[in-house]
């Protein structure tokens, strides 16, 4: 049995040199090894069964799903640096200053939330583009009939969602296309969109605005679930329109099309969230010792819970260390 | 525990390791940085860029392991729980390597055979 010496080590004979309670940790510790090793799996597994080599069926990047690198790269610094501060406040701890400790767990908590700050920032992001699973359109020109056959209920899922967003933009894209063309849009012809000075976004919107808008292009059957429609517009194109108009126009908001963004948006949100759930109970638990330190009631018989919190804040960085290359990087 | 404080005494003045180390760290997070960007810049190929970033990134997570989390010391006492769970993790990517090698061909052939019934379907039709 692991018995922690309560007294004097050397009166027992028995048993491992070792506190309970830090075994008890590297016990958990390696079932969450177990956990991540198993998210980090699947994701790997499913990222590496995607092309590498066609110019529109591939894996979307950082920059395709609104990523930010360098916030990935802040978060990274952040958790090594709380990282040195917990292990900082375990060693001040074995020297009797409890003082230094306190201050280095009160560090610690604060950059906690400063990590969750960032990741809070991060998700906002996603979600005011809509970058969550099953809001993302998968079709965009150039991937082929094969795919679009394959994908054919998630194109028409797709085709009703955009078709009731734009009815928030109609007014907007409306007065776009008039301003554009220089006429009425009852009125635009299709030579006046060719125009080459008509800009994408606007192309964009006129086709959005005609060829997806009228009510009896979409066919709907008894439970209310688009069967098909008869628009002149197929939903790679849809997509193809809607990536155009918002690149364009940033401050219109629609679900994009962005070929696996589903599988990127499960697979990013799984990961980091989960990371941000021990995050959260790692600060949870880093404030109760600071109340205990700012109270003044820090002493010797903490410094094992030091170390053990320490432990778990440590695996902690180590998960993002290996997530922020897998999602951010590579 | 009385026990403890005198394991944090043995090991003499940690202060500097854990400067060193953890400034060491923070270099290999910048390094991984600027091969990401390098391969976004063309100068480092995908696999390249990828090896490396991974390798430091395994670096870091040793470093944070044997000194932050004490394995230094504790090695001969934790060993027997640690060295499992990686076995395991081991042996997942094994099993799963058929997934990861012969994915994107096994798609691809799988697309073409869907697509194959699809226009099978349309032209058989009367």
């Amino acid at each position: 049995m692991t018995q922690a010496a309560a007294h004097d080590p050397s009166h027992s004979p028995m048993g491992m040199p070792l506190p309970n309670g830090k075994l008890a940790m590297w016990l958990f510790l390696v079932t969450e090894i177990m956990f991540f090793t198993a998210l980090i799996g699947t994701y790997l597994i499913l990222r590496s069964s995607v092309p590498h080599d066609h110019p529109v069926i591939k894996w979307p990047t950082p920059h395709d799903v609104h990523l930010s690198e360098p916030a990935g790269a802040i978060n990274t610094f952040v958790l090594i640096l709380s990282s040195l501060t917990v292990v900082l406040a375990h060693y001040a701890a074995t020297k009797g200053n409890f003082k230094n400790a306190t201050m280095y767990i009160l560090v610690t908590t604060l950059l906690g939330f400063v990590f969750m700050g960032i990741k809070a920032w991060e998700y906002k992001e996603k979600i005011s583009h809509d970058i969550l699973p099953g809001k993302v359109g998968e079709l965009v020109p150039g991937m082929g009939l094969n795919r679009e056959k394959q994908f054919h209920q998630v194109g028409m899922q797709y085709v009703e969602r955009v078709r009731g967003q734009l009815t928030h933009y109609e007014e907007k894209l409306t007065k776009m296309v008039e301003t554009d063309t220089g006429k009425a849009l009852a009125n635009v012809t299709h030579a006046d969109i060719e125009n080459k000075k008509i800009t994408k976004g606007t192309k964009a919107a006129y086709l959005l605005l005609t060829k997806l808008k009228p009510e009896g292009v979409i066919n709907k059957d008894a439970q209310q679930v688009v069967t098909s429609y008869d628009s002149p517009l197929s939903p790679a194109e849809i997509g193809g329109a809607v990536n155009d108009l918002m690149h364009d126009n940033p401050d219109i908001h629609l679900s994009p099309a962005i070929p696996f963004g589903n599988m990127w948006a499960s697979c990013y949100f799984a990961m980091t969230g989960f990371h941000a759930l021990h995050v959260l109970g790692g600060i949870v638990i880093f404030g109760v010792i600071s109340l205990i330190g700012l109270m003044g009631k820090l002493g010797p018989q903490h410094t094992n819970m030091l170390e053990v919190t320490g432990l778990y804040w440590h695996f902690v960085d180590i998960v993002w260390i290996f997530l922020f290359p897998l999602l951010y990087l590579v | 525990m009385a026990d403890s404080q005198a394991h944090g005494d043995h090991h003499g003045n940690l202060f500097p390791i854990y400067m060193s180390i953890a400034g060491a760290l923070a270099v290999c997070t910048a390094a991984s940085f600027i091969v990401n960007q390098m391969v976004g810049g063309h100068v480092l190929t995908a696999m390249v860029g990828f090896l490396l970033i991974l390798s430091v990134a395994i670096i870091k997570a040793f470093l944070v392991g044997y000194i932050f989390m004490h394995l230094k010391w504790d090695w001969n006492l934790l060993y027997f729980i640690i060295i499992p769970a990686f076995v395991l993790g081991l042996m997942m990517v094994i099993i799963l390597l058929p997934d990861t090698v012969i994915g994107p061909s096994r798609d691809a052939a799988e697309a073409i055979a869907i697509s194959n019934e699809f226009t099978k379907e349309l032209t058989e039709k009367p």
